[in-house]
Formats: structure tokens, C-alpha cells, sequence
């Protein structure tokens, strides 16, 4: 009896050892409190905390098992993920569907969205070429570099997904900030978005998305149509307080003033219920992830383990702050959801994946590197 | 080149690189996330309460409740307004959409006229997207039921339920009673912000010189509801007060008696209880259909009331008014006597045609030979014009006007009812002021007889004949007899003023009172007209007030003729005489002499009200509502 429950101890301790439980802990917490807005919000209905939990399973179910790869196989497959995972990307322009845009590929079971598998492949991509060369990078290896984050996230851009597209592009960015770019670049990117900008406003941005921007300049400009989400957003956040309405006391989005108080606009919810204290915990607890993924980065032993947990640390954060941001109209508003707290399937599944090749990295430490 | 490449990559100082990095990273994201934890404290914590307020402002509606507007009832308590529940049809443009959506679908259901669909279409274009519009102010039966049905095909477009005033006996109490209407810009000012929500008020008549007290008071609900407005249940509520019911001295029996004694003609016509003051009939003819304005009249009927040249829209008691003639007589009479100029018995010769000494023009009598000698009874009996033109001489007029506007000439009665007319008493000082003339002697004389410058309504004539008949009490005209505030509370009378005394010698006010009986009896100018086989002692006078002369036998259709130009046989008379219980004035517009046609007049509503009478003829049988009713054709 002793003996089998030692044994099964020993198997889990196995099967486990993979795990940083630190970020286990943190991550379990921040998924615990989602399912508890999304009860809320959802109208106190089980159906979508069912539905969340499940995904919540399956992208643990991806932690794990990318936790268990160790880094050098990883990085070896690589190139492979990479351009495996465009192919999708190209798909999609051609059947896929959406509310604005071609977004999704229709599986029968659920929809999927290739754009997300990036967040993942194109970070490794980056890391992989960048470790390849002397660090920090030459001129011509971060010109490769910018090639190889600018052709998803043109394709993403074609579909079109902005969100989508500057979370890719932040987390090849981070890679590249971590292998030391110059800082001419970073002033050289700045000054290329400012000349940009007013040639996105006529020829790329769609009319709903300048209508975004001008809703975030001045939302009382049209108080009834665009700018009402943020007014309510804002409203719900500010009638919160330090302590908050309490669980399931939310008037903003029981009486479905705040609009998808579910998906984009749950962090909202969490702000109007438990106020400030509620905002406090669930962004330290981000905080403590961002940093335990960056320590991580940083007690690896190869340049290419260091730059994908550093980037997918801080490509975390990258959802963070344009999700709360723009809920709050500090930001103009852009589909990004709440990381582990939005309903919604794909986004949940692949930031735990991340967070998988993340542990991994702590797990598999080579003895020597390259 | 490979090998060149491995050379350059140091580990040892691409790890510390990436540490240097990867701080500044981290401090970047503390930065950065403290910032929005800042910006959230700024929201949540310093400026908290201006979002809750915003919240609760959100979550908790105050829905008005619309009062019950109070019964307006008859004196023996029969409905003359009430409330009856209706739908109309409100159009959310913002749910609805552009109206060519769904406007063809929907008129196949709901019969709307090109002028609904003109006044929403205006609206539609000026109105707040959010706030309904009325598209049709009372759909049928039938079409509720039919849109009820494929009510989910219309998003936007609702039925809702409302009070509808309705006036059962249409037009015949339209000049006392009026009606409701839509609110309007000027009435939401007068209104101010709390009563806003009230969707009608009094435009004329009792439902509007009582407005205050008939609609109520505004109660509210303060509902939670969602963003669609959709209620979700009741947290507070301050319950709507009904307004105060109010029962009219109005007679509805007396009131289709004088209608119907009316037969054919236009005119006007007040029966007075002239013990109280109490208004028991009051008609003003044509009338019109009181209902076709409650929720805004068509054009088309609108054009068809003001184009009638008999104005039945015109209060004919309250705005009108004319040449008294000979009915003023009993009133000169008594500034005789009460002036010291005449007494009961100072004579008169009547020669047939009177003179200003000094002056050529001759001024007549009714019969060309004269009356011979006249006291004062019989020159109200034979209405001898000789009487009244030397007496008017001799007391001039401003004496005069000060007597007549002690009868209550020049003077508002005090009736219940908007912009009451004073009427005009002839006087020098009134003729400078309207026409910068100067004052003729000829002027007085006439002025002797009611004619000239004379300007008096029948509200003015019976109750001037009501103070005869009850002792010399002038009293305030009235309407309004009873108020009752809540359907369990006791009827109280509305207070009345003390009446004014028009003379202080009983014996005066006798004998004009002998002289109004002798005009019905055998040689008094209404004997053959009203006063054969009196069941009881009346007394009366008559009068006519021509405008202009008839010349010939050319016939003219009354009601073709403006109003300016008609004349009217009037006649005032209370019964029974030794102890009147009603005082009444009739005006007949183009009405022949007073003896002919007012006088039978007055006879049927005193025999109405003193007997018990009812018309025979079956003229307002119909005096219940039908929407498709026109206007102004109902008597």
C-alpha cells in the first residue's frame, strides 16, 4: 500500500518535475478569478465557465506537455514551426471567417484562429535566428530579423487583426530588445511610426478603426455610438471603488450597459465588483509572472532559451497594459483581451502554451551552451 | 565564413547583455503596470464618486406615473369627461431605423393617413433618436389585435397604453367643458420641469381654466432597468394623486333643451340659477366636436371649423357679444328710479318719434303712432324707445355708463371660463379712447335703448336679470359647483364671492320686476310668442340689435352671413316670476325680433327645468362619441 502510493508519488513528481510551480501558482490564481468574474458576467450562468474551464484545461494540457520538450529539440524544430504555421495564415485569408474580417478557419468543433499560433512560432523563429549570429545584432541580421516578424504580421494585417498583429510584432520586438538592439533602432522606430502614422490614417487603417481613434481622442464626441463602450467602461470602473460592488453585484454589466463585459471588457467587470483591491491583486499577480518569466530568461543557459522566455514574459505584459489601458480609455480601443481572465478560447490556450516553452526553459537547462 | 561568425559570439557577454536587458525590461513593466494601477486608483478610488453617481444614474430610472385627470360631471353627477384607455403607436427611431425599412410593412397592418406619416416624418427628421415619436395617437381594436401579432417584425415600434379623455356627449358641451390636448412647446414652459411628463393639458373650457386641479399630480417610479430600457422591477415609487373631479352646476337634461330650442339657428343662450349664481345651461351654436382635439385635430377638420363663417369654434357667451337692445331697457329703467330721475309712476309721451330739442333727427318708436303715455311697467311691457331716450338724455351718459356698469356692464360675470369678454357700456370717455371722437347727445339716446356703442354678452344679460329676480344680488357667474380631491373624499363646494347689490330700494327693482311679467302677459311684446298658457308666472324682455338694415325681401341663409354682420333677437326672462329659480338670456343670430324667436327660446328651457320637459324632437339623440363624427355639424 505504502509502496503503490510512493510510487504513484514518484510518477507524479515525474510527470511534474517539469512544472515551476511558482508560476503554476500564479497562473492558477489568475484562472481561478477569471472563471469567478465569468460567472458574474456571464449572468451567474455555469455554460460559459464550463466552456472557459475546459480550455483552461486543454491549454494546461499544452503547458505541460510543452514544458516536457526540452529546448534544444525546440529549437530545433523551429524553422519548421515556423513556416508550418503560415501556412494557416495564408488559409485563412481565403476561408476564413469572422466579424470583421477573415479571423478564423471553421473546424466544426471550434473556430480556430491561426494568428495565435504565432505568438509562439514567431518569437522561437526570432530567437532562433538572432542566437545564431553575434549578439548584439549587426545591421544586416536585425534586417533579417524585422523580415522575419514583417511577413505574419502582414498576413495578420491582410485579415485584417490589429490586435493580433501588434501583439505578434511586440513579441518579435521584445526578442530583439533582448539581444541588445542598438537604441538607434528603438529612436529609428519611433520617428518611422510618427512619418507613418498619418499615412496609415488615409490608406490602411478600415473607417470602424479610425473611428476607434477618434472615439479615444474624445469619447464624449458621440456619447451614444462609438464612444459609448468606453464611457460605460470607465463608468463601471469608477463605480468600483476601493473595494468594488461585490461578487455578482455589478449593475453595469448585469443590466448590460457594458458591452462584451464576457471577452474584451471582463477586466472592467472584475474592476466594477472587486475596485481597486481586486485591479491591485490580479496586476501583481501579472507582474510576478512577467518577472518570473524574465528571471527565468535570465538563469538560462543559451542565448536562444533566454530570448524566447524573456519575450514571451513580456509580450504577456504587452496584453496587459493595451487590454487595461484601453478599457479605461488610456488607450484607443483595440481587440486585445485580458490574459487567462477574457472568455475565449484561443488566446487562453496559446498564452499557456507560452508559458509551457517558458518552464521548459527553467526544466531543461543545458549543461553547456552553444 | 561560418567559422569567422562562432568566433564573435561571446556567451558570457550575451548573458550579461541579456541580464542588463531583461532588468530594464522588468523595470519598464513595473513602471508601466504601476502606471495603470495609478490611472485605476484615479478612477476608482479619487474620482469614485462622480462614476458611481453615473452608475446609479444607469441602473435607476425615475419613470413618471401619470395621474388619472379628474371626471368632469354633470350637477346630478353624470359623466361629461372621462378617461378611457386607448393605444397608440410610438416609433424608437434608433430601434425602429430608417423608416423606408419597415414603414410600407407596417401600413398594411395600421391604417395611417398621409398626414400621420407627414408629422412623424418631421418629427423623425428634428426629433433625439432615442425618445419615441408617435406615429399614430389612437390605433383601433383591430389593428392592436393585428399588430400584435406581427408586432416582432417592427423592433422600435410599440403600442402603448394610455388614458384617452373622451367627451361623451361631443359637441354638445363643447364651449363649457373644452377640451385636452398634446402638450405643447408653450404649455411643457408653463408646465415647468416637474409636470413635463404630462402628455396633455386643458386648452379651453373647464378642462382648461381648471387645469391645475383636474390633472393630478405626477407620481414616480423608480425602476431598474437595463440599457434597453427595459424595466426590471420597481425599487421606490411615489404614488400619481388623481387629479380632482369636478361637478358643474351644468344641467345635461337643460342643456339638450336648449339645444334643442334652438332648432336650426345660430346663437348663444346661459340659464342661470339666480339664487346661487350656479350656470345650469350654457350654449354657444354651432358648436364642434370637442374629441377630435385631443390628440390633434386633422387638418382637414381644423380647416373645416375655421372656414365655416358661423365660427363654431367661437364662444359666442364668453368672446362674443353685441348690441344688448332693447333688453337693457328693465336696467335703465331702474337707473331711473334709482338715480331719483323717474318714479314708478312719471309718464312718458310716445308719439312715435322722439326729438333732441334743437335737433332734426327723429328717433322712433315701435309703432309709428306711438304708445302714448308711458310709465315705466309699461314701457318695459311694450318696449317704448320714447321712455328710454329722454331718460337716458336726462341722466347723460356718464351717469348712465356708472349705472350700467353697476349691472355688470363693462364688467367680467366671474365665469370659470378663459379670456372672458367685459363687453362695452357706451360713454364719452370710451369713445375718445377707441375711436378719438367726440361723444354725440344723438349717441346717448340711443344708448338709451341698447343700441350705438353697447357691447354685452348673454353671460353679462342673465346675470344682470338674475340680480332682478333674486332681489338685487348680483352675483358671480359660475360653472363649477363642487370639487371632490380622490375618489373617497366628500364633494366640496367651491367658495363663491358675496354678491354686489345693484340697487338698495326694493320697491325700484318691484316694479321693474311688474313690468318684465306684464311684457308676457296680454300686450306685452312677448305674450304671443312665449307667453300664452304660462303654467307659471314668467317675466321677461326683449330685445333686437340690428347691425345692418334689411332692405327688401332678399333672403339670405343665416348661416352663410359672417357673424359681424348678423343681427340678434334677444331676450332675457326668469321664471316663475314671484319665486325665480331660473334666469336665462338667449341670442339668436339673425333671428327675426326677440319676441319671435328668442322668446320661445327661453320659454322651452324654462319649461324644461320647471317641468320637467324634454325636447320631443330627437335633436341630440346621438350625443354619444363616434370618431368619424365632423366637426361642427352636430347641434
Amino acid at each position: 500500500m505504502n509502496a503503490i502510493l510512493r510510487w504513484l508519488f514518484e510518477l507524479a513528481a515525474r510527470l511534474l518535475r517539469t512544472l515551476d510551480w511558482q508560476l503554476c501558482l500564479a497562473l492558477a490564481a489568475l484562472m481561478a478569478i477569471g472563471l469567478a468574474v465569468l460567472y458574474s458576467a456571464g449572468g451567474e450562468s455555469t455554460t460559459l465557465v464550463l466552456a472557459q474551464g475546459a480550455r483552461y484545461a486543454l491549454g494546461f494540457a499544452a503547458l505541460w506537455a510543452l514544458s516536457r520538450v526540452p529546448t534544444h529539440r525546440l529549437r530545433n524544430a523551429t524553422p519548421a514551426a515556423y513556416v508550418l504555421t503560415l501556412v494557416p495564415l495564408l488559409l485563412v485569408l481565403a476561408i476564413g471567417t469572422g466579424r470583421h474580417g477573415k479571423h478564423w478557419i471553421d473546424l466544426g468543433v471550434f473556430y480556430f484562429q491561426p494568428a495565435e499560433l504565432l505568438k509562439l512560432t514567431l518569437p522561437m523563429m526570432a530567437a532562433w535566428y538572432l542566437n545564431s549570429e553575434p549578439l548584439p545584432p549587426r545591421f544586416r541580421v536585425v534586417l533579417v530579423a524585422l523580415g522575419i516578424i514583417f511577413v505574419p504580421t502582414a498576413l495578420i494585417l491582410l485579415q485584417p487583426d490589429f490586435g493580433t498583429a501588434m501583439l505578434v510584432v511586440a513579441s518579435g520586438a521584445f526578442v530583439l530588445f533582448l539581444a541588445g538592439l542598438s537604441w538607434w533602432w528603438f529612436a529609428a522606430a519611433l520617428g518611422g511610426l510618427a512619418a507613418a502614422a498619418p499615412a496609415a490614417w488615409f490608406w490602411l487603417l478600415k473607417p470602424y478603426q479610425k473611428d476607434r481613434i477618434l472615439t479615444f481622442l474624445d469619447p464624449e464626441s458621440d456619447p451614444l455610438g462609438a464612444g459609448w463602450n468606453i464611457i460605460q467602461s470607465k463608468i463601471a470602473i469608477g463605480a468600483g471603488g476601493l473595494t468594488g460592488k461585490g461578487w455578482g453585484e455589478g449593475s453595469q454589466s448585469h443590466l448590460d450597459y457594458l458591452p462584451e463585459h464576457t471577452t474584451d471588457f471582463i477586466f472592467a467587470v472584475l474592476s466594477e465588483e472587486f475596485g481597486w483591491m481586486g485591479v491591485a491583486v490580479v496586476l501583481s499577480l501579472y507582474l510576478f509572472v512577467v518577472g518570473r518569466c524574465l528571471w527565468i530568461a535570465a538563469e538560462a543557459r543559451d542565448g536562444y532559451s533566454r530570448l524566447l522566455a524573456g519575450s514571451l514574459g513580456l509580450a504577456l505584459f504587452v496584453y496587459v497594459i493595451v487590454n487595461g489601458g484601453m478599457i479605461s480609455g488610456l488607450l484607443p480601443v483595440v481587440g486585445v483581451p485580458m490574459p487567462l481572465l477574457s472568455y475565449g478560447g484561443t488566446s487562453a490556450v496559446s498564452l499557456l502554451a507560452g508559458m509551457g516553452v517558458v518552464m521548459a526553459v527553467r526544466a531543461h537547462k543545458p549543461m553547456h551552451g552553444h | 565564413m561560418r567559422p569567422r561568425r562562432r568566433q564573435l559570439k561571446s556567451p558570457a557577454a550575451e548573458a550579461s547583455q541579456f541580464r542588463r536587458r531583461a532588468l530594464l525590461g522588468f523595470v519598464l513593466v513595473v513602471l508601466a503596470l504601476g502606471g495603470l494601477g495609478g490611472w485605476y486608483y484615479k478612477l476608482q478610488v479619487l474620482d469614485h464618486a462622480a462614476y458611481a453617481l453615473q452608475s446609479e444614474a444607469n441602473r435607476l430610472k425615475l419613470r413618471p406615473v401619470l395621474p388619472g385627470r379628474g371626471l368632469i360631471l354633470d350637477r346630478k353627477g353624470r359623466v361629461l369627461a372621462d378617461n378611457v384607455p386607448a393605444y397608440r403607436l410610438d416609433v424608437t427611431p434608433i430601434d425602429a431605423g430608417p423608416p423606408a425599412d419597415w414603414l410600407p410593412e407596417l401600413r398594411r397592418i395600421v391604417a395611417l393617413d398621409e398626414e400621420d406619416i407627414a408629422d412623424f416624418q418631421e418629427a423623425h427628421r428634428t426629433g433625439a433618436r432615442f425618445r419615441p415619436i408617435t406615429l399614430k395617437p389612437r390605433v383601433e381594436p383591430e389593428e392592436v389585435a393585428r399588430f400584435a401579432v406581427d408586432r416582432w417584425r417592427f423592433p422600435g415600434v410599440e403600442l402603448v397604453p394610455y388614458l384617452n379623455r373622451r367627451y361623451p356627449h361631443g359637441p354638445l358641451l363643447a364651449h363649457i367643458i373644452g377640451y385636452v390636448g398634446r402638450v405643447d412647446e408653450e404649455d411643457l414652459k408653463a408646465l415647468g420641469e416637474a409636470d413635463s411628463a404630462f402628455t396633455h393639458v386643458g386648452k379651453a373650457g373647464i378642462e382648461r381654466y381648471y387645469d391645475d386641479i383636474l390633472r393630478g399630480r405626477i407620481g414616480y417610479e423608480q425602476v431598474e432597468t437595463n440599457v434597453e430600457g427595459r424595466s426590471l422591477g420597481t425599487v421606490g415609487r411615489v404614488p400619481a394623486v388623481p387629479g380632482t373631479d369636478i361637478k358643474l352646476s351644468i344641467d345635461l337634461d337643460l342643456q339638450r333643451a336648449m339645444v334643442a330650442a334652438f332648432g336650426d339657428f345660430d346663437g348663444s343662450a346661459v340659464a342661470v340659477d339666480p339664487r346661487t349664481g350656479e350656470i345650469l345651461a350654457m350654449v354657444s351654436l354651432p358648436s364642434y366636436d370637442p374629441n377630435l382635439f385631443v390628440n390633434g385635430i386633422s387638418h382637414t377638420a381644423y380647416r373645416a371649423l375655421t372656414s365655416n363663417p358661423s365660427r363654431p369654434l367661437f364662444n359666442r357667451n364668453v368672446l362674443g357679444g353685441g348690441p344688448p337692445g332693447s333688453t337693457v331697457k328693465p336696467f335703465v329703467g331702474l337707473a331711473g328710479l334709482d338715480s331719483g330721475l323717474r318714479t314708478p309712476q312719471d309718464k312718458v309721451l310716445s308719439t312715435g318719434e322722439f326729438h333732441i330739442p334743437g335737433q332734426r333727427r327723429g328717433y322712433r318708436d315701435s309703432h309709428a303712432h306711438g304708445h302714448g303715455w308711458t310709465d315705466l311697467r309699461k314701457s318695459i311691457a311694450e318696449s317704448v324707445n320714447t321712455y328710454y331716450y329722454q331718460l337716458a338724455l336726462d341722466m347723460g351718459i356718464e351717469a348712465f355708463a356708472k349705472w350700467m356698469h353697476r349691472y355688470g356692464f363693462g364688467e367680467r360675470t366671474g365665469i370659470d371660463l378663459v379670456g372672458e369678454n367685459t363687453g362695452i357700456v357706451p360713454s364719452a370717455e370710451w369713445k375718445r379712447a377707441h375711436r378719438r371722437e367726440p361723444w354725440y347727445t344723438g349717441e346717448t339716446v340711443i344708448a338709451g335703448i341698447g343700441q350705438g356703442f353697447w357691447k354685452a354678452t348673454a353671460l353679462q344679460l342673465v346675470r344682470a336679470t338674475s340680480a332682478l329676480a333674486d332681489e338685487g344680488a348680483l352675483r358671480r357667474l359660475h360653472l363649477a359647483r363642487e370639487r371632490r380631491d380622490g375618489y373617497e373624499a366628500p364633494w366640496r363646494a367651491f367658495p363663491q364671492p358675496a354678491p354686489e347689490r345693484i340697487s338698495d330700494n326694493p320697491a325700484h327693482i318691484q316694479a321693474v320686476r311688474e313690468g318684465m311679467e306684464m311684457t308676457m302677459q296680454p300686450g306685452g311684446t312677448a305674450w304671443y310668442a312665449a307667453g300664452r298658457d304660462l303654467p307659471y308666472p314668467m317675466a321677461g324682455k326683449t330685445g333686437t340689435a340690428q347691425k345692418v338694415s334689411r332692405r327688401g325681401a332678399v333672403s339670405v341663409d343665416p348661416h352663410q352671413l359672417p357673424l359681424a354682420l348678423r343681427h340678434q333677437a334677444w331676450f332675457i326672462g326668469y321664471a316663475p316670476a314671484d319665486a325665480p329659480t331660473i334666469a336665462v338670456a338667449v341670442a339668436v343670430e339673425h333671428g327675426g325680433f326677440g319676441s319671435s324667436t328668442a322668446a320661445p327660446i327661453a320659454r322651452a328651457v324654462m319649461d324644461a327645468w320647471i317641468l320637467g320637459k324634454r325636447p320631443q324632437a330627437p335633436a341630440v339623440e346621438d350625443d354619444t362619441v363616434s370618431f368619424d363624427n365632423v366637426a361642427g355639424q352636430v347641434r
